[in-house]
């Protein structure tokens, strides 16, 4: 189910253009996949997705390989951290919870390109994308959490905090 | 029970480990084949979306006509549609044909590509094609549209290939400027909040004669792109801060929010080297007919 996930995450991710207004963040679309495995599935489950996720992001990216499977991997981490504080099945923790990772996600990759040279980014341009990338989360996370969940519900594959 | 965690810690660290030093022919082969693997998704999404499309178009013709002659029968109602289908598939036909015209005009060979896909970080100014080296592209070839440049292949798998924009920072291209003859070179400048990508030329001798609605095209030096594609037109022109040259913010010729098709112009040796491949070319529009190889004209 993840896979389905991680290749339709992709394939749409690849189809929707960057925000143009706040620093040009992606739709995270993957880091949401990768956020559901980690508030919902097993470890092993999530450190998959996040990996997998981080390969197909940066496969139809010019990113080297693993870059976004590193933040994907902090951004996950820091959810299965604070997963015991949060609801993973309101709607309202999910969204907070998605914008926290998403400017983590955005901010470890930021990092990352900025310390190979890829990207030329001033750290006021980092701030206001990882802002642009946590007000998408934020709206679009809970959604995916829906869409998610609502499919597994109706496979017989869900089950309330693994 | 620690260990384990431990173990499993540290082969998540390999793992990444290894991706990240993966040798670049490796990297490159990974990510060629999670592209082609992903590649008929993103056809047939783009395909999808083309269809929504023209039917949201049609329903909206369709709203606006019952709006305004609530009157009228089903049958003209009907009869206005089907006109309309034969409009879309005129428009189509034109631009089908300028789009062969403008191929018998260049003299590389060029191959026909659809858009199928943007960056999926954001980080980069590019959009990928359905094409790649089993079709003759290659790396570091230029891509055009009818309206003008756009850009260069980057990453090419054997179905697909990446293109980097003009307003991309990373992507520099030597132009002139058509009336006055003056070299500068062009940059991109990324997205800029609410606003169009942008590129500027920068490098432009200070008494040079440069006027707003010039037009700017490759220069053709460093042999990266073929003389005299099109670019754009000057928008504004300043001063630079040095005041040692001018600097001049150009408009696209090729609107890059809305590209549906590209052409990369390729050579005679990517060709050959595709014609010696058992995988045939597809879509390569012959200079001499126009028409598609393989097709009957």
């Amino acid at each position: 189910m993840l896979l389905f996930w991680l290749l339709v995450g992709g394939t749409l991710q690849a189809a929707v253009p960057a925000w143009r207004h706040m620093g040009q963040p992606a739709f995270p679309i993957l880091l949401g996949v990768v956020l559901y495995a980690a508030l919902n599935k097993k470890a092993r489950y999530f450190v998959a997705a996040a990996i997998l996720a981080g390969l197909v992001e940066d496969a139809l990216s010019l990113a080297p390989l693993g870059y976004s499977s590193c933040a994907h991997l902090a951004a996950g981490t820091l959810a299965v951290l604070l997963r015991k504080d949060f609801f993973a099945d309101r709607a309202f923790t999910t969204s907070w919870l998605g914008a926290l990772c998403a400017a983590v996600a955005t901010g470890t990759l930021a990092l990352l390109l900025r310390s190979k040279g890829l990207v030329a980014l001033s750290g006021r341009e980092m701030l206001w994308r990882m802002a642009g990338s946590a007000v998408l989360a934020a709206a679009l996370i809970p959604l995916l959490f829906g869409l998610m969940r609502g499919l597994e519900r109706r496979l017989g594959t869900w089950e309330d905090r693994a | 029970m620690k260990d384990r965690r431990w173990i499993a810690l540290c082969a998540i660290g390999l793992v990444v480990l290894a991706m990240l030093n993966l040798p670049d022919a490796a990297s490159r082969r990974v990510k060629g084949a999670v592209r082609d693997g992903i590649s008929p998704l993103q056809a047939g999404l783009r395909g999808g979306v083309r269809e929504m499309r023209e039917i949201v178009r049609y329903v909206r013709g369709l709203g606006d006509l019952a709006l305004e002659n609530r009157a009228l029968s089903e049958e003209i109602v009907y009869l206005r549609g089907e006109t309309r289908m034969a409009q879309e598939l005129a428009r189509d036909n034109q631009m089908l044909r300028d789009l062969l015209g403008f191929a018998q005009r260049f003299p590389n060979k060029l191959i026909s590509c659809e858009v199928i896909g943007r960056d999926s970080t954001g980080w980069w100014q590019t959009v990928r094609l359905d094409k790649g080296a089993a079709a003759g592209v290659a790396e570091g070839r230029a891509v055009l549209t009818t309206d003008g440049l756009i850009g260069r292949t980057t990453a090419v798998s054997t179905r697909t290939a990446d293109v980097l924009l003009l307003s991309d920072p990373s992507c520099k291209v030597s132009v002139r400027l058509k009336r006055s003859g003056e070299f500068g070179l062009a940059e991109g400048q990324g997205a800029r909040p609410g606003q169009p990508p942008a590129v500027r030329v920068d490098y432009l001798l200070k008494t040079a004669d440069v006027q707003p609605g010039d037009e700017v095209v490759t220069s053709g030096l460093g042999g990266l792109f073929p003389k005299g594609l099109p670019v754009g037109r000057v928008a504004e022109v300043v001063m630079d801060a040095s005041g040692l040259y001018q600097t001049a913010w150009i408009e696209l010729a090729a609107d890059l929010g809305k590209l549906e098709y590209a052409f990369v112009a390729a050579t005679e040796k990517d060709l050959a080297a595709v014609r010696a491949a058992p995988v045939p070319p597809d879509a390569v529009l012959d200079d001499e007919s126009g028409y598609l190889e393989g097709e009957d004209p």
